[in-house]
């Protein structure tokens, strides 16, 4: 397709006064050889002299490009390229431009009876078909589109030759496209900056917060199901963050793993774990949990430094683990998990039953213990299936040879028929809420007093 | 590669809106020039359309498959492509047919409104047999009535 119609907003360098033979070598430049479609820096020029009227930005994030790249090489990867380039331009006008902003990254930039409406329909358009089938060197290839909106209304004056925050703004939307899902489109809406601007806020406070000793642990008891003995805790964080108050992981862990900030609270929930464990007066375990994030072959060095460091003994510690940590790069991963294990450390699958749950993974390392969700837990006294899970699971764990611990035991009830299949640990509201570490260190004083006089 | 013969069945929803005339004359259309460009390309197959559905069965050479595949894929008038097969075939079905045609009748009706049922899991899962099967039989009982490609 020829741009042709675009000579009005061509970037000032190529248009006018230049040779012919100026005009190409400055486009080639600006142009990427694949696909022939100009690049960033061209869009930015012809956002710059698009004035003031009004312009739709969409910007288009393939999902799934890079899996297609490393099951099926480049040359292929490539094809698939050439072929959505293809099918977005049998989508958008002619007077619209199509810009490769990078691998998988694309603009379409409307800047001529440009409307809400018309992105809109053009968006609708570019998801279904950029998601439908390719086939290419007799593959059958699956790729998604997400897209990001950005309008500017004509003498808008917020935005008026502002370039940059229109671009700013259509990869706020299509971040949100993402975040739902991929494979659909969102357009740009103010708040939508507003929770960015909150979201940076967070990030902000998030990374002095260890140094302002703004993060806690609180420990909940962890008991064996036969003895009611209490064996140990889980480690819980807590962020008592200035303004917002007390949060939960669930509040901010997400942006942490986002942010890559959740190694460094790792560590810290590590180190400190294992400080407070090995002053308790008895030898509880401590089960800390640890973001697929920080499965990295570092966490070893780091959790041998913290054993030595507290003079925790390594059977003392559990990391506990979910299974999207075996999503991304499940060799590495399980090359960690089983260093340390070497070490003595146990390893807990964590929330088993809401993943995928794949029995594969409960296969694919030698774990010492699976806690299954509380969602099974909590429902297994009316719900007969839940209790068939929990049941199934116990079993699975008895088989293979781990510990199974029940969790979010809120009611009495459950104690009795988690007994009767066979589970060895429970954790719970009905047996304990998470403690502080100074009461839990009363706690463990008068559980020890009533263990000798007993 | 691309000269090896390929098969592919799919199944899709028809986008088409206008009464039944107005459709049927759309289908005519897309049938005269799919004929014709699959003349060219040497590709062969049959099309099986109800007012909810389309079901095709394109077999040819790799390379010709491919591309009669993307043009399809970039066709406004369907959506929610499945594609129920595609593998390598040591002999076409449809030898003698550009685009054989079924419409809508009693038997094309049965199997379209049953693959449409299923999610397109299940409707994989049925291999795009019983749509070959049932088209390639349609088309030798009616070979009288259906206007040669």
């Amino acid at each position: 397709m020829s741009h042709g119609l675009l000579v009005d907003i061509e970037p000032s360098g190529a248009a006018g006064g230049a040779s012919d033979a100026g005009k190409i070598g400055e486009a080639s430049r600006h142009h990427d050889p694949l696909t022939g479609l100009p690049d960033r820096r061209w869009l930015h020029q012809a956002l710059a002299n698009c004035g003031a009227v009004p312009v739709a930005l969409l910007l288009v994030d393939l999902d799934r490009f890079k899996a297609v790249n490393d099951t099926l090489g480049h040359p292929v990867g490539d094809q698939l390229l050439c072929k959505v380039v293809e099918r977005m331009r049998s989508v958008i006008r002619t007077s619209d431009l199509i810009v490769r902003l990078g691998g998988d990254e694309f603009a379409i930039l409307q800047h001529t009876d440009a409307s809400i409406e018309g992105a809109r329909a053009i968006a609708t358009r570019l998801v279904d078909l950029v998601g439908r089938a390719y086939l290419i060197d007799g593959h059958l290839v699956n790729i998604g589109a997400s897209v990001g909106i950005a309008t500017r209304e004509a003498g808008d004056p917020a935005g008026e030759g502002d370039g940059d925050q229109l671009l700013r703004r259509a990869d706020l939307a299509l971040y949100r496209a993402k975040a739902a899902g991929r494979g659909c489109y969102r357009l740009f809406s103010t708040d939508m900056e507003q929770e960015a601007q909150a979201r940076r806020q967070l990030e902000m406070d998030m990374r002095r917060a260890v140094a302002l000793r703004q993060f806690v642990l609180e420990y909940q008891p962890q008991f064996t199901l036969a003895g009611r003995r209490l064996r140990g805790f889980e480690a819980l964080l807590r962020w008592n963050h200035p303004t917002h108050g007390r949060m939960e992981p669930n509040d901010f862990i997400p942006l942490a793993e986002e942010t890559g900030l959740v190694v460094g609270i790792g560590d810290w929930v590590i180190r400190t774990a294992c400080q407070t464990a090995a002053q308790w007066p008895a030898p509880m375990t401590v089960a800390v949990n640890v973001s697929p994030a920080q499965l990295a072959p570092g966490l070893v060095d780091r959790v041998a430094t913290a054993l030595s460091r507290s003079g925790l003994p390594a059977n003392r510690l559990e990391i506990e683990i979910t299974e999207t940590a075996l999503f991304g790069n499940p060799e590495t991963v399980l090359a960690v998990l089983g260093r340390l294990k070497a070490l003595g450390v146990r390893i807990a699958m964590d929330d088993f039953g809401t993943g995928c749950s794949s029995l594969g993974h409960l296969r694919s390392f030698p774990f010492d213990r699976i806690k299954i969700d509380r969602s099974f837990v909590m429902d297994m006294i009316t719900n007969p299936s839940a209790a068939a899970i929990v049941r199934a699971v116990t079993m699975l764990g008895h088989t293979l040879g781990f510990e199974t611990t029940a969790e979010g035991v809120e009611e009495f009830a459950h104690l009795a028929a988690l007994a009767g299949i066979g589970c060895t640990d429970v954790q719970g509201f009905a047996l304990g809420r998470p403690l502080a570490a100074d009461s839990l260190t009363a706690l463990l004083l008068e559980n020890d007093c009533s263990e000798a006089s007993a | 590669m691309s000269q090896t013969l390929h098969r592919l069945v799919y199944l899709s929803r028809n986008e088409m809106i206008g009464t039944t005339e107005e459709i049927a004359a759309e289908v005519q259309r897309i049938l005269a020039v799919s004929r014709r460009r699959n003349f060219s390309a040497g590709i062969t197959g049959a099309l099986m359309f109800n007012a909810g559905c389309f079901a095709q069965v394109l077999e040819g050479r790799l390379a010709a498959v491919s591309d009669t595949f993307e043009r399809i894929q970039r066709d406004p008038r369907h959506s929610d492509v499945s594609v129920l097969e595609f593998e390598p075939i040591s002999a076409r079905s449809f030898p003698d047919w550009s685009m054989a045609y079924v419409g809508q009748n009693d038997r094309s009706d049965a199997i379209l409104s049953t693959l449409a049922g299923l999610g397109s899991i299940d409707a994989a899962a049925l291999r795009a047999s019983s749509v070959l099967e049932n088209l390639e039989q349609i088309v030798r009982d009616e070979d009288a009535l259906i206007a040669v490609g």
